[in-house]
């Protein structure tokens, strides 16, 4: 069977049964100047410096792939992801206006349901510049319909 | 960007040093959407209150990594020659729409040799001066 959704694909390429974490496939992103702006504006970094802020790759764990994949392992539309911890370690800072790409792998626990995302952010000759880890706290829904 | 040069500036840090407390917010509603909408993180628990009901809160609570983005001002307002090679953080507590948090420091260890780099330990408080981001950041000295 073949599908075009990569969440979808990354589910189905792991083993029946196996453990450990389901990967996507790699992801090219961009620092795009007017982003990074943005997203320092609302953060209170714009002023401190010339720089890509810190949690901005964050926001690429809202990719359509990736935020499949967390609604997918998170058990359904009934299921909230709650952040419960947060890590960035950085090689080297990001440069605005500059494409990486993104190694992204989820790993499902239970009691309590948990995700633990793992990115690495690297530059397209390699480099790694930052690793983030994300804990994500699964919570059923108590039934009230979203507006 | 120099991520490190290799001797500490006269005026490096010591452990017990002082990060002093910035306040961030009241964050309102208004604040969640353009948070959501620059950084891509547009869960309804977020922005919506009856989604905020369904899992058992009072209110919308602010992003967490919206919170955990004053760290860096924090410690960029303290001092601008400083790499912020490692942060970590746990969420303890939802501040809730409406609601701010203050932000501090503490250098934990200072160490000038083989590189200046600093532990710091960092928190957010909310209301009532409730814990609700207790975190660590590993600093580097930054040449330029």
């Amino acid at each position: 069977m073949t599908t075009r959704d990569p969440a979808q694909a990354a589910v189905q390429a792991r083993e029946p049964g196996a453990a450990g974490p389901v990967r996507l496939p790699a992801i090219r992103v961009r620092t795009e100047p007017t982003e990074v702006a943005a997203f320092s504006r609302e953060t209170f970094a714009a002023g401190t410096g010339d720089f890509v802020p810190l949690t901005f790759p964050f926001r690429w764990l809202t990719l359509p792939p990736i935020r499949a994949l967390i609604v997918q392992l998170s058990g359904g539309e009934e299921f909230l992801p709650v952040h419960e911890a947060q890590s960035f370690v950085y090689e080297r800072s990001l440069r605005t206006g500059a494409d990486y790409v993104l190694d992204i792998a989820i790993e499902t626990s239970e009691a309590p349901p948990r995700l633990t995302l793992k990115m690495t952010v690297a530059a397209l000759q390699g480099e790694i510049c930052a690793r983030l880890e994300t804990i994500l706290r699964i919570v059923r829904l108590k039934g009230e319909t979203l507006s | 960007m120099t991520e490190a040069g290799y001797a500490p500036p006269p005026d490096w840090p010591s452990a017990g040093d002082e990060i002093g407390a910035q306040n961030f917010g009241p964050f309102g509603h208004d604040a969640l959407i353009r948070y959501a909408a620059v950084s891509g993180d547009d869960n309804p628990l977020h922005l919506d209150p009856a989604a905020a009901r369904a899992a058992g809160l009072a209110g919308p609570p602010v992003h967490g990594m919206l919170m955990l983005a004053c760290f860096e001002p924090l410690i960029m307002r303290w001092r601008q020659d400083l790499f912020i090679a490692r942060l970590s953080a746990k969420f303890l507590r939802p501040v809730l729409v409406e609601e701010g948090i203050r932000v501090l420091g503490r250098v934990l260890r200072s160490r000038g040799a083989p590189r200046p780099e600093l532990m710091l330990r960092l928190t957010a408080r909310g209301p009532g001066d409730a814990l609700v981001i207790l975190a660590e950041a590993e600093v580097l000295y930054r040449t330029s």
